[in-house]
């Protein structure tokens, strides 16, 4: 592939902000074609066509931006296999392109394509799998919970009305599918021969805490009402209408083990008297 | 903000553990500044411990200094992003590349994106510069790029549109041989002569990569892809260049299949012996 280096001389300019318009446009609007690239009246295609050299962008530009969904969906690419996995990407990245340079931001409707992409649709799953995921990318990136001095919640005038607050790196998930074993059973040291039963028939949902621990983040099966507690926290209600929502969803409900695991663990992590949002 | 000397190489989440547990004897490392955007994510945490080691130089990927746009919210979004990101790794430098991303503040392709050499495209990138350069409150080196096509509008020689950028915003110039190198085969013009062209006193960064080659319509086409080994004939242009620029700090940059550590330390070692030749000194 050769050209003179000497640049030639322009005949009909194109300003740069409609050569970069252009320029995306090609790579991220599908299958290229001769006939329908903007961009080819702006290079030099006397050595490869203007389809042959958009075509090594717009595959750079794929390959990175389905790199970037790899690391936050990993189980779903060992779900479907990379092949599948990599053209499943694509025809999502030319519905959704990137709005932000920082690609930790990108793919949270990827949990929404999956189901309705047409050749995925079916697996049911796929799409909670895919929450799981982009909640365990979050809680990977949100910011650590601020030191509290417990020591001061036996001064509370009256505990019932305190705001119990939860980690900035706290995501429920919760699920009709047993996801957090399929999430477990996907994961770099879990045997490849082991599989999941599906349980359908007893239609026992599935609620899943996740939260950040030191350097890992931790998925947690939690009961109805522990779900509920939590979310509750994380919606700022009181103590008292937190317990109340947690023990209307769970008979047996016991708030007392409930909040010392979770004070322990560290998904609550203080606790406040003002109040600012109410049931 | 420790100095940066010698051959340092390219961080990589693989090898976060074994630089805290071993701590390799590495001169310097650098990070692609937007993987470690949230200071308390995993990554940021583990990056943070192995700061206290070793210096630190932060390359960016998305300050998308090429657009067209100068005032440009996501743009604007994303440096805000690397100056507090900077805040607390405190690198020694700081760098980014001859290329954009963004296209009317909306939409962002992530990847590195040729511009046409104009006018034009001078004073919009001497803009972009000016302006990180005044928000980071400091230096950044701008690297050249690889490229695969080249525009019919372009009036400027590449050399040379770097040399006037770094004369009118005194950014400094981060080379890339790797890039010199797959940009002269895919255009056809010489490696030599671009060395030979920029300004010695701008270089402050080298950059060593390996590439790929893809056959594109029947055509050798050199990708500039990170993924393996540095080639011989780039090899060769380094010692060029040491021989041009002196003893600048290098890099080893890995992206892709990123292999074992001592892969990347046997590289780094070939890059020694070379300035160790070039000027005749002894290694380490």
């Amino acid at each position: 592939m050769t050209k003179s280096t000497q640049p030639s001389q322009p005949t009909q300019v194109t300003t740069l902000a409609d050569l970069q318009r252009n320029f995306i446009s090609d790579c991220l609007s599908g299958k290229l074609k001769q006939d329908n690239i903007l961009l080819a009246k702006d290079i030099d295609s006397s050595v490869i066509s203007a389809q042959g050299l958009m075509g090594i962008y717009q595959n750079s530009a794929i390959a990175n931006i389905t790199n970037s969904l790899i690391l936050t969906y990993p189980v779903i690419e060992k779900l479907v296999g990379e092949e599948f996995f990599s053209a499943m990407c694509r025809e999502f990245i030319y519905i959704t392109w990137p709005k932000s340079g920082n690609m930790d931001d990108y793919g949270a409707e990827f949990p929404d394509f999956l189901a309705e992409f047409e050749h995925a649709k079916h697996l049911l799953y796929l799409k909670d799998v895919a929450r799981l995921e982009w909640a365990f990318h979050q809680s990977s990136l949100a910011d650590d919970a601020r030191i509290t001095d417990w020591s001061t919640l036996a001064q509370a005038s009256d505990i019932l009305q305190l705001q119990f607050l939860v980690t900035p790196s706290l995501s429920l998930v919760t699920s009709t599918f047993p996801i957090d074993k399929i999430w477990h059973l996907n994961q770099d040291e879990t045997s490849p021969d082991t599989e999941v039963e599906f349980d359908d028939e007893q239609g026992n949902d599935t609620f899943i805490v996740l939260f950040r621990q030191q350097l890992k983040t931790v998925v947690l099966p939690i009961t109805a009402g522990e779900f509920v507690l939590l979310k509750a926290f994380d919606n700022k209600y009181t103590f008292e209408k937190a317990i109340v929502a947690a023990t209307q969803k769970e008979t047996d409900f016991s708030i007392d083990d409930s909040l010392k695991k979770f004070i322990e663990l560290g998904i609550i992590s203080g606790f406040s008297e003002s109040v600012t949002a109410q049931l | 903000m420790k100095k940066i000397k010698g051959v340092g190489l390219g961080l990589r989440h693989q090898h976060f553990q074994e630089f805290i547990e071993k701590k390799p004897d590495v001169s310097w490392l650098e990070v692609h500044t937007e993987n470690f955007f949230s200071e308390h994510s995993t990554s940021s945490k583990y990056l943070a411990k192995i700061r206290q080691d070793y210096p630190m130089s932060a390359h960016c990927v998305g300050m998308s200094l090429g657009s067209a746009a100068v005032a440009c919210p996501v743009r604007e979004q994303h440096l805000q992003k690397i100056k507090k990101t900077i805040d607390w790794l405190q690198p020694s430098m700081i760098s980014d590349h001859l290329s954009w991303s963004a296209s009317d503040g909306v939409h962002y392709l992530p990847d590195l994106l040729p511009i046409p050499y104009t006018e034009e495209a001078f004073e919009a990138v001497t803009k972009n510069i000016n302006h990180a350069q005044d928000v980071l409150e400091r230096q950044i080196l701008i690297e050249n790029p690889s490229s695969y096509l080249s525009f019919n509008d372009s009036t400027i020689l590449e050399w040379d549109f770097l040399s006037a950028l770094s004369k009118k915003t005194g950014c400094g110039l981060l080379l890339d041989v790797n890039n010199i190198f797959v940009s002269a085969f895919n255009h056809g013009f010489d490696a030599l002569t671009y060395l030979e062209s920029l300004p010695v006193e701008a270089v402050k960064e080298i950059h060593l990569a390996g590439y790929s080659i893809d056959i594109v319509e029947g055509k050798e086409v050199y990708i500039d892809t990170h993924g393996q080994k540095v080639y011989d004939g780039v090899w060769l242009l380094y010692e060029k260049t040491i021989q041009r620029f002196g003893e600048v700090p290098t890099l080893i940059e890995w992206d892709t299949d990123v292999p074992e550590l001592s892969v990347l330390l046997a590289e780094k070692k070939k890059a020694e012996a070379i300035i160790a030749k070039v000027l005749n000194k002894q290694v380490a």
